[in-house]
């Protein structure tokens, strides 16, 4: 019997270099996702390999997400004029370390991946009105200074909260870091009530960088119409829903919302997006 | 996935006392107290990222600095009546969203922790959990003591306020020891070394509050201490438990009345002495933990 190979590989991409970016699933906003579904889109990225579930994902049932049923895979996709690599996977729910190294071992060895960028959205308490800022974490101060040409905020400070803990992207950055190869967790802060929607400006924040940083020459304009596009609806919550602006409003003023607040707004957004979606029009009061 | 030695001490058939987090953590505060009293010299680790997620990151002026994972450490402590080893994991390598390990990481785990304990010559190991008894918080808890092996029997039947599971009541010598603390006695059988597990009990109606219960932990002190002929200073644990108290009967006086009323039964011991008819039935039990349940619930939706 032959061993099973934890990736399947459908074909050998032909790279002498390559930088990687890797997204999650379950993302604030959908931001990763979103992001990576943009690039592979307009840069005519192809998969090329998958990685096999059962080592990583518990399998004992199936979840049921949007009325369809999910299953988790984590897909590598090439765009070999541009020399990128993209992972779009779902978080292992175990093996961690494992799953890590198999994506650098996977991106090293097929596309010879030297440097890693994982994207990811995080939560803030700010209005949607406000511009979006694209933080980083290097893996070393060589990184952070290859950073500071770009528009970005290159240099914060955390630590992990008590009580929770940290995320699968700075993860994979301390992995990297340990393998010698250069990376950057890039992040966008995207307002707590666009978190279970999505959030273009974001998007556009986290392409611009790309866009920059690769030379891609990407077309902005279907991301620019999202955003048009969002801005205005949230207008007409605004117009439609007192309460709602005037939260909003708060926040532009840098004024709290209590939590009860918070999930009001972020409830009746989510609600009303969801209703102003074509073909969703009408159907709901 | 290995260890790593720090150094490595000449130590003559040390005793491995192995311990990780379970509930009301009572087995882990108690090795960890023999641990500190004893300034037990740690000697190594087991590396962990193989088993765990990491549990906090440091992002200095934007990058990213270290990646702290849950320890697994060993120490080691030569004393007049022999060589000791302690093992202390502060986490057990479960999967998302489960306290206990189980599986093929937890049987790696337990092996590492006895390659290391072989390698320095052990041939005897102690293990420490908690017993869900039903029991009152006012009764000094007894230890539950389950070895690996029968010839251990009458060794563990001369441990002071030590049980036996057949002589726990209802049981006849049958339960189970959830997660590596339980492992770890049959990982050490199949390697033919000896091995027990001490259970320090907690009351039914306890096991699930936010605090430890240094009580039951100060109950497997003392028989580890007297066992491995070691004198071991607990006036911090004495300290913890008087605090510990007063937060349980804070908590008790708020536990309405007909809920006190079952709970008062378990001042009778239900067991140690089978043959006198039992003051708390198996019916009063059920209802004691629905009870709790929905006054846990109460109170959290109150919170």
């Amino acid at each position: 019997m032959s061993q099973r190979q934890p990736v399947k590989i459908h074909r050998r991409p032909e790279l002498q270099s390559s930088s990687l970016v890797v997204a999650w699933d379950e993302d604030a906003g959908q931001l990763g996702q979103k992001v990576t579904d943009y690039l592979i889109q307009r840069l005519g990225g192809e998969e090329f390999g998958e990685i096999e579930p059962e080592d990583f994902f518990s399998l004992g049932d199936v979840r049921v997400e949007g009325d369809v049923a999910q299953f988790p895979e984590g897909k590598f996709f090439v765009c070999p004029q541009d020399d990128l690599v993209i992972l779009k996977s779902a978080p292992p729910q175990f093996e961690w370390y494992k799953f890590l190294n198999l994506i650098l071992d996977v991106a090293g060895h097929y596309c010879q991946t030297k440097e890693l960028y994982t994207v990811g959205g995080m939560v803030t308490l700010t209005a949607h009105t406000a511009p979006r800022a694209l933080l980083a974490t290097s893996s070393s101060p060589e990184v952070k200074e290859m950073l500071s040409r770009y528009d970005l905020i290159p240099d914060m400070d955390y630590q992990t909260p008590p009580g929770q803990r940290p995320t699968l992207s700075s993860f994979l950055l301390w992995v990297a870091k340990g393998r010698n190869i250069p990376g950057v967790s890039l992040w966008v802060p995207i307002p707590l009530y666009l978190v279970a929607n999505e959030d273009p400006q974001a998007q556009k924040k986290v392409l611009q960088f790309f866009d920059e940083r690769f030379a891609l020459n990407l077309d902005f304009e279907p991301v620019d119409r999202k955003v048009r596009e969002q801005n205005e609806k949230l207008a007409q919550a605004r117009l439609r829903l007192p309460e709602i602006d005037e939260y909003i409003r708060r926040l532009e003023s840098n004024l709290k919302l209590s939590d009860e607040e918070n999930e009001t707004l972020s409830q009746e957004i989510a609600k009303f997006l969801r209703e102003e979606e074509p073909g969703r029009r009408g159907k709901t009061k | 996935m290995g260890f790593r030695f720090h150094k490595k001490p000449r130590l003559k058939s040390p005793v491995l006392i192995a311990c990780w987090p379970g509930i009301a953590n009572i087995g882990i505060i108690a090795v960890d107290t023999l641990r500190e009293t004893l300034e037990a010299e740690e000697f190594g680790e087991i590396e962990p990222w193989d088993f765990f997620y990491p549990q906090q990151v440091s992002i200095k002026s934007g990058v990213l600095e270290d990646l702290e994972f849950p320890a697994s450490k060993f120490y080691f402590k030569k004393t007049a009546s022999g060589d000791l080893i302690f093992f202390i994991g502060e986490e057990q390598p479960a999967a998302a969203g489960k306290a206990y390990a189980e599986g093929g990481k937890a049987y790696q785990l337990a092996n590492l922790v006895l390659d290391v304990a072989q390698k320095f010559g052990s041939r005897r190991v102690y293990t420490s959990g908690a017993a869900v008894a039903p029991v009152h918080h006012t009764m000094t808890p007894r230890v539950w003591a389950v070895p690996n092996d029968r010839s251990l029997i009458a060794e563990v039947r001369k441990y002071e306020n030590t049980i036996l599971m057949s002589e726990v009541e209802e049981r006849e010598g049958e339960g189970n020891i959830v997660g590596l603390n339980g492992l770890l006695l049959g990982v050490a059988k199949k390697r033919g070394l000896e091995a027990i597990c001490l259970m320090g009990e907690i009351p039914i109606y306890l096991q699930g509050l936010p605090f430890s219960y240094p009580q039951a932990s100060k109950s497997v002190v003392e028989v580890l201490s007297r066992t491995l002929g070691i004198e071991v200073d607990t006036t911090r644990l004495d300290e913890w438990a008087s605090q510990v108290e007063e937060e349980i009967e804070h908590f008790y006086q708020q536990v309405p009345p007909e809920i006190k009323k079952q709970l008062e039964k378990l001042k009778h011991r239900p067991y140690a002495k089978p043959s006198e008819p039992s003051p708390i039935t198996e019916e009063d039990k059920g209802k004691i933990m629905e009870d709790i349940d929905k006054l846990f619930k109460k109170r959290g939706e109150e919170d």
